[in-house]
């Protein structure tokens, strides 16, 4: 059995305009060990899908389906029992380190906090442990880190210590979402390197997500391709990259700047823009900016068709063996 | 303010801790003008414990309405007591109102709009509508109720202050408590796996601590104020009590005979208002570092 596994997960959100469907029916499953990258434009439901995963949905949200993390349904459980798996079982690295540490506290004092809730750890092996965790993490000299405050450390050595706060109770499952996204390229490198690193040594599962598709593909397995809150496609790394099906997994690619383009040439780009949740085409999401579509993509929701043995994708212009 | 700012390597101290505070803390004038009021006020009212020139409370009829004098500073008033004296005892009964309406309305203002912001929903509906009910109340009118049900004193003067405060910093830390819940390091708490409570005490409260002690300075000196609005409604301390209101009130009858007797009291009461709203003023600034770096 899967060590997560999420089933026809939907999440709605209050928009001023009523409940909108942020995530619709989204399903995947992760190995102890495996990883998984999801990718898609901003506002797809990628970030609310992770939320999902650990209860912290903005207030008003409403999720439905199924999450199970070792057979126990992770959105039956109440606030205290999520409290549990928060940072324990699961912990969760962000987009931006620059705001994600407490300014007044000292990065020692952060790091600690898990390993006091979760494991009762306190003062000199707590202490102790943060300072493993600093070395684990390669942040320089931290026997002098550990008392510094946020703001004294640079955005790669605050996205360090966030990984070293997320890994301190050694959780089953990482989720990281867009974690390299606000830092200089060549730091973006040794921050995946890093966790590609630690989920290899820990065993641990990975949820990788971006919108960045050279990420994603240097450091997970499986990739999942979200688009107005579904997953389009979906398959090993490999043979997704290898050929890619669904018309938005085709456009996002074509989208991406390659160095040596001759200037004056124009990037790709998917006509149209993402729209409002409260505005999606009411069957295939992505009809409305599709080249592809014909009416059956307006009338009827797609489903997943394998189109190689380990790639699956849903778009009724694709055929192979629907399952 | 450059070197301050950007900030040595070593982990010692934080521009935001002690020795930083403390850089800007001296080269801030108004802060520091503010800081030596109400020094002077508390030296005031600490020195009148031990030793008062005369005592504030002794009747001499025969050294009635005195000009100042060698052996009357201040002058003295329709009793002939000696008005520095007074203003010096005054000064206690001014600080002592103001510190308990203010840690009253403090303590029980930062719970509830702690709170409110926590939960929200309508925990915070009825927090705030109850908060916007006191708030329609003006602190004389709450003050002359007690003084109804209870006789007048300075006890229901500071209970009414009291009151009165707590709307007022309840709404102020839970605009500010909400600003907090937003940030991402409280997600980040939250995906740690920290409750509600201790992201409260641990993430939200110190970091909006700034808010709450320049609130505190500023009711500081409205409660000063306000005690002596009471007391010349006589509804405040009462005699023979020293309080600079009650010394402004008594004196209105002689503004004419000794207009001096007025003009101390009320410089008393205006220059520790003022550098009490000074330090607030100077505080906002100095532990706001966004204001900090444009000095």
């Amino acid at each position: 059995m899967a060590l997560l596994s999420v089933e026809n997960l939907t999440v709605e959100l209050q928009t001023s305009r009523g409940m909108a469907a942020a995530v619709r029916g989204v399903s995947f499953a992760l190995e102890r060990g495996g990883t998984l990258g999801i990718v898609g434009e901003s506002g797809c439901g990628k970030s609310i899908t992770a939320l999902a995963l650990l209860g912290l949905l903005p207030d008003g949200a409403r999720a439905r389906g199924r999450v199970d993390l070792d057979g126990t349904d992770l959105l039956t459980l109440d606030e205290d029992a999520l409290c549990h798996i928060r940072g324990n079982r699961i912990a969760m690295i962000f987009q931006e380190p620059m705001t994600s540490l407490n300014p007044v506290h000292r990065i020692g004092r952060q790091i600690a906090e898990p390993l006091r809730l979760h494991r009762g750890m306190r003062g000199a092996a707590a202490r102790e442990e943060v300072l493993r965790l600093l070395d684990r993490v390669g942040l320089p000299d931290p026997a002098r880190r550990i008392d510094a405050y946020p703001h004294q450390l640079s955005g790669g050595q605050r996205q360090r210590v966030m990984i070293a706060m997320a890994l301190s109770c050694a959780p089953d499952i990482l989720l990281a979402d867009e974690p390299t996204t606000a830092l200089d390229v060549t730091i973006q490198g040794q921050i995946l390197d890093l966790i590609s690193e630690l989920v290899e040594d820990n065993g641990m599962g990975l949820i990788l997500i971006s919108h960045d598709l050279g990420v994603i593909g240097e450091t997970v397995d499986n990739v999942a391709v979200m688009y107005g809150g579904a997953i389009v496609e979906e398959g090993a790394a490999d043979s997704l990259f290898a050929n890619l099906a669904h018309p938005y997994s085709q456009g996002l690619f074509a989208a991406v700047p390659r160095p040596g383009l001759s200037r004056g040439n124009r990037l790709n780009t998917i006509p149209g823009t993402v729209p409002e949740l409260t505005d999606l085409p009411p069957a295939c999401t992505f009809a409305d900016r599709c080249a592809k579509a014909t009416d059956i993509c307006w009338a009827q929701v797609p489903v997943m068709n394998r189109i190689d043995p380990d790639h699956r994708t849903a778009c009724h212009h694709l055929g192979g063996s629907v399952e | 303010m450059a070197q301050i700012e950007t900030t040595a390597p070593a982990p010692a101290t934080a521009p935001g801790g002690p020795s930083g505070f403390m850089h800007r803390a001296l080269r801030h004038r108004a802060f520091m003008i503010g800081l030596v009021l109400t020094g002077t006020m508390i030296l005031f009212a600490l020195v009148s414990l031990v030793w008062t020139p005369h005592s504030p409370t002794e009747i001499v009829i025969s050294q009635r309405l005195k000009s100042p004098s060698l052996s009357h500073w201040f002058g003295t008033d329709q009793f002939g007591r000696d008005i520095l004296s007074m203003i010096m005892a005054g000064a206690q009964t001014s600080i002592v109102v103001g510190l308990i309406a203010v840690c009253l309305g403090a303590v029980a203002g930062v719970s509830l709009g702690l709170w409110a912001a926590a939960r929200r929903g309508w925990t915070e509906d009825v927090i705030m509508r109850l908060s916007d009910l006191n708030m329609a109340f003006p602190v004389i009118l709450i003050a002359i109720l007690l003084t109804a049900g209870w006789g007048p004193g300075i006890t229901n003067a500071i209970l009414a202050l009291g009151i009165f405060n707590i709307s007022v910093f309840a709404r102020q830390v839970r605009g500010a408590a909400i600003a907090m819940w937003e940030r991402e390091f409280v997600l980040a708490a939250r995906a740690a796996g920290k409750g509600d409570l201790s992201i409260t005490f641990g993430h939200v409260l110190p970091n909006i601590i700034s808010v709450i002690v320049v609130q505190a300075t500023i009711s500081f000196a409205i409660a000063i104020l306000a005690e002596a609005a009471l007391s010349y409604l006589g509804v405040g301390s009462q005699p023979p009590d020293p309080s600079w209101g009650r010394m402004l009130s008594e004196s209105q009858s002689y503004i004419f005979l000794a207009p001096i007797i007025a003009v101390w009291p009320g410089l008393a009461i205006v220059l520790s208002v003022l550098g009490l709203n000074l330090i607030g003023d100077g505080l906002r600034d100095l532990v706001d570092p966004r204001l900090a770096r444009q000095r």
